[in-house]
């Protein structure tokens, strides 16, 4: 019987053949190794702890429960970002949120909806769970990723920050080859501009 | 000098890094000229202020939370595996010397079913022997038990009924005992419901 400490040096392959053996243990190395980039990818891209949580546990659940589905010719990690990202889309696209910015929605064209669409973070009756947000997602990188759209957020966020390649991006999010570089090409050049904005 | 500036793809090329035949001209470019080299330099800054980004931590009892509703479906065949393998050492140096002493036996134990199957007349008749043995003692204890308990008259009734009368008697036996046994059962259970 395999015990956690073995597993830990086991390729993801091998981890999910003894999960499907039924080793609950196997399973939750599963979870150990991805529930901090899964977990940072879903948060970064809904910008809300408590509804994060709970789209990383759908998106393991739906990836421990299909395992069966698993095909070892493709990395487990881009099927399990797959899901989690669909999850995450999933979930702007049924609450239709927009695009947030610290300066109020890009789609806003008077200055009264500028300062309506805007968000406060310092605000004196934040509650503690939003002054943790406040504070993991406030530096001005993270708010300029907050005003991509979530197709950008998702690729610049596989590239830089999960360090994949352009073709596992590619695998990962069902895009051509080049509709991923024209959107990480885009997304550093908005990048670029919200942090010359700050920077003024 | 070429004084084509470098296209925002180009850009991109650099800042990924990249190593392929077209890439040499564009270092090249950069060093003679300050414009894309100054974006070159502003890409690297959001690169590396994405790179930098860290990774956030779920709630510790995330793993427990996802297992509550991930079934955990054990093959079989697994459980079949398992069930040897508790059985066997866990230490290897034991392992290996339960395998030997085991392989020893099955070895041995199959050289004498071989030896035992050569000489197949001798076994019948050495089988024969031992149950005829067999036979006669449980026969003559029998006999002994009943003539102790009826009599030396029972025992000449029961040899003057022969197989049949021998048949009956023990079938009414099991019969009666058996039925004694459930009327017995049945009355407990009416006591304890009028309990």
């Amino acid at each position: 019987m395999p015990h956690a400490l073995d597993l830990a040096n086991l390729p993801d392959a091998d981890v999910v053949a003894l999960a499907l053996e039924g080793r609950e243990v196997a399973h939750r190395e599963l979870i150990r190794r991805y529930e901090r980039p899964v977990f940072s990818l879903i948060f970064r891209m809904v910008r809300d702890r408590e509804l994060a949580e709970d789209l990383t546990q759908d998106s393991f659940i739906k990836v421990l429960s299909h395992l069966d589905r698993y095909r070892s010719e493709f990395k487990f990690s881009s099927w399990l970002f797959k899901i989690a990202n669909n999850v995450a889309i999933d979930h702007l696209r049924r609450r239709q949120l927009d695009t947030v910015s610290m300066d109020g929605s890009p789609h806003a064209t008077t200055p009264d909806a500028v300062m309506a669409s805007a968000i406060e973070l310092s605000d004196a009756s934040e509650t503690a769970l939003e002054e943790m947000e406040a504070k993991e997602l406030g530096s001005a990188i993270e708010r300029a990723i907050a005003g991509l759209r979530p197709e950008y957020r998702s690729c610049i966020l596989l590239r830089h920050v999960e360090g994949r390649s352009y073709e596992e991006i590619a695998t990962t999010l069902d895009l051509p080859l080049g509709t991923v570089k024209t959107y990480i090409h885009r997304a550093r050049h908005e990048l670029r501009r919200a942090l010359e904005h700050t920077r003024e | 000098m070429n004084h084509r500036h470098l296209l925002p793809n180009e850009i991109d090329l650099l800042v990924d890094g990249e190593a392929g035949f077209g890439v040499a001209p564009l270092r090249a470019h950069i060093v003679e000229c300050d414009e894309c080299r100054a974006r070159l330099d502003d890409a690297r800054i959001v690169v590396d202020a994405l790179e930098a980004l860290p990774h956030f931590a779920p709630d510790s009892r995330l793993a427990d939370r996802v297992m509550a509703q991930v079934p955990v479906f054990v093959p079989a065949h697994v459980a079949a595996r398992d069930s040897v393998f508790r059985w066997l050492p866990k230490a290897g140096p034991a392992r290996a010397a339960a395998a030997i002493v085991g392989t020893s036996i099955a070895g041995l134990l199959s050289i004498a079913m071989v030896w035992l199957a050569s000489r197949g007349d001798a076994v019948v008749f050495a089988t024969g022997l031992f149950i005829g043995r067999l036979q006669t003692l449980v026969l003559g204890a029998a006999r002994d038990v009943v003539v102790a308990v009826l009599g030396e008259s029972a025992v000449s009734a029961l040899q003057a009924a022969g197989t049949l009368g021998v048949t009956l008697l023990v079938l009414g036996f099991l019969g009666t005992a058996l039925g004694t046994v459930f009327a017995l059962r049945r009355l407990a259970t009416a006591s304890s419901r009028r309990a």
